[in-house]
Order: C-alpha cells, then sequence, then structure tokens
C-alpha cells in the first residue's frame, strides 16, 4: 500500500509541477463542455425531460476519464522503455502496487478533470439535482471506472513496444467506447444490433448511474447493475493489467 | 551476513536461441569488491539483471545477501543497492525528490531519508545542485545521484554496473574513491562491472573475467597479473649488446634475454625488475656498452585480459 501511495505521490507531483499537462486537461475540459455541449444543445434541446447539457454531461466526463486512462499508460509506457521501471522492480515492492499506483493517480486526474467540467457545465445551465449521497455514489462510481480503464491502458502498455504502436491500439479501443455508448444519445434512438452493444460497454452503466444519482433523470438502468458491472470490469482488467505487466518485465 | 555475500551455481540465462549466460559460478566475500570485467555482450550486465533479481534465470540458483534470488526475492530485495548500466533517472524530478521517492518505496521514515540524503549528498558532492531537476545535471552529476540513490537504503551489497561509463578522469576517480571508502568504513559488499582494467586493478579485491557467458578465469588482480610472467626491461644502449645480453643470461633472476634486431636494444625478461636492476647493471659493469636509456614495462590487467579474451572485436 504504501508502494501504490509513493508512486501515486511521485505522479501527482510531476503534475503539478508540469504546467502544460495540468493547465492543458483544465482547458480540455472546459472546451469540451463549452463547444461540445452549447454547440449540441442548439440542436437538440431536451432529453427524457431533462435538458441536453445535463444530459450530455455526465456523457463527457466519462469520455474524458477514458482519455485520462489512455494517459495513464503512456506513463507506464514511458518509464518502461526508458528503463526508470527498474527502481521500482528491484525494490522490495509487489508488481500489483506499481500498476495501482499508476491507476490511482490516473483517477485522481480524472477526478479533477471532472469537477472542472462539472463547474463549467454548471455556468452553462447544467441542472445538478440535490443529492449529496448520490454526489458521493457518483463519485465512487467514477473512480472506480477510471481504475478500470487505467487498467485496460496498462495492460496495452504492457505489451506495446513503441509510443505509436500504444497510440493505435488506444484509440481502436477509444472509438467504439465513445460511440457505442450512452454518452451522446439515448440507447432507445439506436437501432437493436447497435443497443446491444451498447449494453456491452461499461462506460453505458457509468453515464446511466451518474445521471440518475447526480442530474436527477430517471434511471434506465438498475443503480444495483451499474455498480456490479463497472465493478467486475475493474476487476477483471486490473487482473489482465497484472498478468501482462508481470510478462512483460520478466524478460 | 554470511561470509559470502554472493553466491552463484550454474546460473544461466537464454532469450530464445540466444545464450546470454551460461553457467556462471561465482562467489563474492563477505565486505570485498569484486570486478566482473568483460568484452562487449560477455552478459556481465544479465548476470547482474538475474543477481538483483530484474530477471529469473533459465537455469542455477544464487544467494544474495544469503538469500536466494527467486525464492526469496523480497528479501533480496531489501537488501541490496543497484545502479544500472544506462542513467535511469525521472528527469522532472529534482535530486532531492528522487532521493526521497526512493526511500519512501523501502519504507523508510522520513526522519531516516532526511538524514541519509543528507550524508549522501555530502558524499557523492552534489549539495549545489540537489534542488534542481534532474534534466538540467551534467552526465557526472547524473551518475552520482544514482550511486547516491543505490546507497540511500544503506544496502549490504551494491551492484554497479559500468558506474564510470562516459565520465570524466575527475568523476570516475571520484566514483571510486566513494566506493572504496563505503566498502572500508561500512564493510560494504560490491560487485560492479567496467570496460577501464586499470580502474579494476586498483579498486577490486577479486576480479573475474566473463566471456561468451563464462566465467573463464578469476582471483586477485595481482595473482592474474603475476601468471602472466615477468617484466620486461628494454635497455637501450650502444656497444657490444650481444656480449651485455649473454652476461644477463647467466643470472639466475633473468628469465631470456634478447638483442632487438635493430641492434640497439636488451629486452630482458625477468620478474621484479626493479628490485634486480641494480645487480643487472653491476653484473655487466665490465663490458664495453653505454646505456642511454632503461624502459620498464610490466604486464597489466589488460593484457591478461586480451589473453584471455582474445583480440577479435564483439558487437
Ligand atoms: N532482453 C534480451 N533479449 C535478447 N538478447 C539479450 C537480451 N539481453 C541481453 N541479450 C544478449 O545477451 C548477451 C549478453 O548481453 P549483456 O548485456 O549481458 O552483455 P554485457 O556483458 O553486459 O555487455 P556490455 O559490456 O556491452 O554491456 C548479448 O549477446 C545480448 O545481445
Ligand atoms: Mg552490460
Amino acid at each position: 500500500m504504501h508502494a501504490t501511495f509513493t508512486i501515486w505521490s511521485k505522479h501527482m507531483a510531476k503534475f503539478v509541477r508540469n504546467g502544460e499537462e495540468s493547465v492543458g486537461l483544465a482547458l480540455q475540459s472546459v472546451l469540451w463542455v463549452v463547444l461540445f455541449g452549447v454547440g449540441m444543445r442548439g440542436m437538440v434541446g431536451e432529453i427524457n425531460g431533462s435538458d441536453y447539457m445535463s444530459y450530455v454531461l455526465p456523457g463527457i466526463i466519462a469520455l474524458s476519464a477514458l482519455g485520462g486512462a489512455a494517459g495513464g499508460g503512456i506513463i507506464l509506457l514511458d518509464e518502461r522503455l526508458r528503463g526508470i521501471m527498474k527502481e521500482y522492480l528491484v525494490a522490495p515492492i509487489p508488481r500489483l502496487s506499481i500498476l495501482l499506483g499508476n491507476a490511482a493517480s490516473t483517477a485522481t486526474k480524472s477526478l479533477l478533470q471532472a469537477l472542472v467540467m462539472l463547474i463549467a457545465g454548471l455556468l452553462m445551465g447544467a441542472q445538478l439535482s440535490f443529492n449529496p449521497l448520490g454526489w458521493l455514489g457518483a463519485i465512487v462510481l467514477l473512480i472506480i471506472f477510471a481504475i478500470g480503464f487505467a487498467g485496460l491502458a496498462l495492460a496495452v502498455a504492457s505489451v506495446s513496444r513503441t509510443i505509436m504502436g500504444y497510440h493505435g491500439m488506444i484509440f481502436l479501443f477509444n472509438i467504439p467506447l465513445l460511440f457505442a455508448s450512452n454518452a451522446l444519445y439515448p440507447i432507445d434512438v439506436l437501432p437493436s444490433w447497435m443497443r446491444w452493444i451498447v449494453l456491452v460497454n461499461p462506460t453505458t452503466y457509468l453515464i446511466d448511474a451518474i445521471r440518475t444519482l447526480a442530474f436527477g433523470s430517471p434511471a434506465s438502468l438498475s443503480l444495483w447493475l451499474s455498480f456490479s458491472v463497472i465493478s467486475i470490469f475493474t476487476v477483471i482488467s486490473m487482473w489482465l493489467a497484472l498478468i501482462a505487466f508481470k510478462r512483460s518485465v520478466r524478460m | 551476513m554470511a561470509e559470502t555475500a554472493i553466491v552463484a551455481q550454474g546460473l544461466r540465462k537464454h532469450y530464445g536461441d540466444t545464450i546470454a549466460v551460461d553457467g556462471i559460478d561465482l562467489e563474492v566475500a563477505a565486505h570485498s569488491i569484486y570486478a566482473l570485467l568483460g568484452p562487449n555482450g560477455a552478459g556481465k550486465t544479465t548476470t547482474i539483471n538475474m543477481l538483483t533479481t530484474l530477471v529469473p534465470p533459465s537455469a542455477g540458483s544464487a544467494q544474495v545477501a544469503g538469500f536466494d534470488i527467486v525464492k526469496a526475492a523480497d528479501r533480496v530485495r531489501e537488501r541490496i543497492g543497484v545502479t544500472f548500466q544506462d542513467i535511469v533517472l525521472d528527469r522532472d524530478l529534482t535530486g532531492r525528490q528522487l532521493l526521497d521517492i526512493h526511500g519512501r518505496l523501502y519504507r523508510q521514515s522520513a526522519a531516516e531519508r532526511r538524514k541519509r540524503m543528507a550524508d549522501l549528498v555530502d558524499l557523492v558532492q552534489l549539495n549545489d545542485v540537489i534542488d534542481r531537476r534532474v534534466n538540467t545535471y551534467s552526465g557526472g552529476m547524473k551518475r552520482r545521484l544514482e550511486l547516491a540513490r543505490g546507497l540511500m537504503t544503506d544496502p549490504e551489497v551494491l551492484f554497479l554496473d559500468e558506474p564510470t561509463q562516459g565520465l570524466d578522469p575527475q568523476n570516475r576517480v571520484g566514483i571510486w574513491e566513494y566506493v572504496r571508502r563505503l566498502n572500508k568504513e561500512r564493510g560494504l559488499t560490491v560487485l560492479l562491472t567496467t570496460h577501464y582494467m586499470d580502474e579494476a586493478e586498483e579498486v577490486a579485491h577479486q576480479v573475474g573475467i566473463i566471456d561468451h557467458g563464462k566465467l573463464i578465469v578469476s582471483g586477485t588482480p595481482a595473482s592474474l597479473v603475476s601468471n602472466e610472467g615477468g617484466d620486461l626491461l628494454r635497455i637501450t644502449a650502444s656497444g657490444d649488446l650481444e656480449a651485455a645480453a649473454a652476461c644477463f643470461r647467466q643470472l639466475p633472476v633473468v628469465q631470456s634475454a634478447e638483442v632487438s634486431p635493430s641492434n640497439k636494444q636488451i629486452e630482458v625478461l625477468l620478474e621484479h625488475a626493479n628490485k634486480h636492476l641494480a645487480a643487472l647493471l653491476a653484473a655487466s659493469a665490465q663490458i664495453d656498452f653505454q646505456i642511454e636509456e632503461i624502459l620498464l614495462s610490466r604486464p597489466t590487467l589488460a593484457d591478461v585480459f586480451l589473453r584471455y579474451t582474445g583480440r577479435a572485436l564483439r558487437d
């Protein structure tokens, strides 16, 4: 645990120090909300009784968590390719703690990013429901989700040989996760074959749960189902990451 | 700690068809400095990687600081310090952050870390730059910082893979001085590799030469060098050189004495040339020849190295 915390704090120290990364991430979040949200709102108006900004904000937050996970993978890959990883590997710490440290810093950044987006979204007219317990639940779910996708990214980062190769693989994941979800449009407008794809995408469950918990829209999937799907997904992806990582460092 | 800090039995590592290390038996006494020498690609780094638990051996076994490198990898990791062949420092951190994080990975308390950092930064003379980012360091500073990091957790055994590679003479001398001091004052065991034979000869108590993944010969630098045969005296002179050479050959200490084809030099092979030089000159006092210059050359570890590993280039 202490190693996870040490690696987390190292990544956070670098993040805070590296103005480009932190400011860039914050601006990116604001741009997403303002440009995308406003543009789409003009066209769509309302969905399921809530205004489009409230509808799309959870989607944008989830998608930026995906981007954040990809960034976490880059950090691992960079440490691996540059040999910095060796310092961890000869230290008396579990291999898993290296991955968890990385996933934890990724989740923290996603959370900060979500906060910036939320503020921007509220300023742009999104309506938060007053439900502190729901907010807490949404935050917990977002953290689990971010760790889960960080796990997938770490698995890919463990097997990639170059940064370019990694990007190629991650892109392959990101496109379907973005469009085959309920992030931008409700599930019922989709043809049924695509609905099935959307329903195996964990992102869908996160977004639906956040909408329910924080923005008061009626749940189209049960909260317990969402919670279970996201948790199981996260356990599986971290497990995959650990297998891939152990294989890659046993060289 | 046991009397032997590192023991390896039949240590082997192959990557596909490439055999990087081909059954190495190694014994490094506690509190000693052992230099592993060998041409490029001989298997030095791979050996160190196995001993430091970075890669598992394909066959064979080894104990470091009394613990098995596979079955008790974490016990080994707690007791060793390592610097790698390539510089592996996170360039976006300051030297101090880097050392601090390292100490935290090993569960050192804040007070312990502060104290170790103060001592080590003094030792490797990085006081002026320790709060600067590592990407502003020179190569020498980076190496010294890596050494400090390897020592941060007060290891029993220190592994140094080419610690002086690419450094200027000042930094080289500095690094070896720290190593020797730590060995003497704290009884630190050191296993190192280097391509600088003169440095190995000077700093190491024991050296081992490996080639093609095998340990070919090991011993103290002095014993290896003395096996190389005696010293060579090159006497440049004029006069009756043949008579002088014949006279030298009479002496029991002289192994051989030949006049060079140019007829200007006598080459005398003998042991401990500096001790017997006076006797040599006295013996030839009656002969009509005038010495202009005497050059003494003795075999070095580099000669030993070349004899065992040949002169062919490696990749
Ligand atoms: N990960 C690897 N995959 C494949 N081959 C490897 C790997 N690591 C080392 N080798 C091979 O094993 C052999 C020994 O390499 P090693 O790095 O141990 O040599 P070395 O003695 O440290 O050389 P140098 O003095 O150049 O550092 C070489 O032929 C090298 O190509
Ligand atoms: Mg090497």
